[in-house]
């Protein structure tokens, strides 16, 4: 699995772990985010239980499985936490779990003896160590009808969760983790927006609040991640997509 | 930008050894409870059957007395029937709880397996052993060793219950050859009584079947359960060892 480093100031840093190149080919590629100031650190959805094994040896060539203070679930699907009773079992016993108040339940299943610090559908912050703080912000019906992305305003990144990602092919992979040129990059994301995400409404609210942050970096769960002016351009391909694409298969 | 990969994903074999036996143990407590699938049906056919006797035997009048006086015993083999049906229903629950759980340490403890194989393969190129991914092995290792120890108690359980069964065969049995006596001796009732009792034979015959099928069934997974406890207790025993 590989870990690229997002960004990285002092004991700041964001690391992506993902492009498995020994990952079964009928699971979908994830990327997981760990955010790290000193030696406190938040992994940003896990993953699922497939990923564990490979996920769990490329992190702990980074730092002790005893920094990860928090985990983050941005939404309820299993490739983002059927790892969680995994990830327990290494973690220390106090870490938090991060879930939309909506999902709590539901996340249960996964395991039934995990406690969630659920987040309101404002959103909420969080300290990460004394000077870095991270925003969980509200990204609804995106596609989970409670969802969060997670902005850190001193790092500029935005884990966007599902909105941004893509299904690179892998005979299409370059190897770099960044979107090198959006307008062939569209092809990848394209119908994955259009049938997974379905309300304008939220999408627009989504656009009109990122559009606010200065966000230099913008990180998906799938895909490759965006950055620069590459960011602006995909909120502005966003925002003229027409999506909801299943909703034709009802009015036959 | 820093860009690490890890190498090919190998495959596991400790847990692949105890997931194929534990699957053989499951199977086996599986085939067990289907054999006595057909309990409930047996149990009402022997309890009806129980109730016409009674009415024949009153019609025979005093040529029916002792054969009324084996209908009563009849029924309690039904209602100690109806008990053992009961203690296999809560046993079933109880065997797929277990199960339920075995099949999901072994699911979690396969990828810690993986996750702790492909750590030791990078922390010769610099990675950091992790020994959180250890304890986390050694503990559900526990949890899988005590939930087969609880799997062998069921299993048990159900080698009791089965016996329980061959008893009600015995003593049905026996009824049924004294009725066929009585019957001899009955006059224009004997056909009645030899059709109650030709009829209590069939069930006592597919008793018997059921029991051989579960029977079977059970020293199979009692054999597997105890090889499982003790591949468990000596995995357990290495990571001790290791630890």
């Amino acid at each position: 699995m590989k870990c690229v480093t997002l960004f990285r100031q002092d004991d700041h840093c964001w690391q992506m772990f993902g492009q498995d190149p020994d990952k079964p080919d009928n699971v979908i590629d994830t990327n997981q985010y760990l955010i790290r100031s000193g030696d406190s650190a938040i992994l940003l959805d896990p993953g699922g239980m497939e990923v564990f094994p490979a996920m769990l040896a490329a992190l702990t060539r980074e730092i002790p499985v005893s920094n990860i203070k928090a985990l983050f679930l941005s939404h309820q699907d299993p490739d983002i936490g059927s790892s969680l009773p995994l990830w327990r079992r290494v973690c220390e016993s106090d870490v938090k779990i991060y879930l939309s108040w909506l999902w709590a339940g539901f996340t249960a299943h996964f395991d039934r003896e995990a406690t969630f610090t659920t987040i309101p559908d404002e959103g909420m912050e969080i300290s990460l160590s004394h000077d870095v703080r991270l925003r969980f912000v509200p990204a609804h019906y995106l596609h989970s009808s409670g969802n969060f992305n997670v902005y850190d305003p001193k790092a500029k990144v935005l884990f966007s969760g599902d909105i941004g990602a893509a299904l690179v092919p892998k005979e299409k992979a370059t190897g770099s983790a960044f979107v090198t040129d959006f307008a062939s990059h569209v092809q990848y994301m394209d119908g994955f927006h259009r049938r997974w995400l379905a309300s304008t409404r939220a999408r627009d609210a989504w656009c009109a609040q990122v559009s606010k942050l200065d966000v230099q970096f913008l990180a998906p769960q799938h895909g490759l991640v965006f950055k620069g002016d590459d960011v602006k351009r995909f909120i502005d391909w966003f925002a003229g997509l027409e999506i909801g694409a299943g909703i034709a298969a009802m009015n036959r | 930008m820093t860009q690490l990969s890890t190498t090919i994903r190998p495959r596991t074999h400790r847990t692949d050894r105890i997931e194929s036996r534990a699957n053989g143990l499951l199977g086996d407590c599986r085939r067990a409870f289907h054999a006595f699938g057909g309990l409930d049906e047996l149990a009402e056919n022997l309890r009806i059957l129980s109730l016409n006797a009674e009415l024949a035997a009153g019609r025979a009048g005093e040529k029916g007395k002792a054969v009324r006086a084996l209908t009563q015993y009849t029924r309690e083999l039904v209602n100690r029937l109806a008990q053992i049906q009961g203690e296999m229903h809560s046993l079933r629950s109880r065997t797929f709880a277990f199960s339920s759980t075995i099949l999901r340490s072994l699911m979690q403890l396969n990828l810690f397996e993986r996750a702790g194989q492909l750590i030791d393969e990078t922390s010769g190129a610099g990675g950091k052993p992790c020994d959180s991914a250890r304890r986390a092995f050694a503990d559900l290792m526990s949890v899988l060793v005590d939930t087969l120890d609880g799997m062998a108690d069921a299993v048990n359980d159900l080698a009791r219950r089965t016996h329980a069964v061959e008893e009600v065969v015995s003593q049905s049995d026996s009824i049924a050859t004294n009725i066929a006596i009585e019957a001899a001796a009955a006059g224009v009732h004997e056909k009645e009584f030899r059709t109650v009792s030709d009829t209590m034979r069939t069930y006592v015959d597919d008793l018997r079947q059921m029991i051989d099928e579960a029977s079977d069934a059970v020293r199979r997974a009692s054999e597997k359960g105890e090889a499982l406890r003790r591949i468990g207790l000596d995995a357990l025993d290495e990571l001790h060892r290791n630890s």
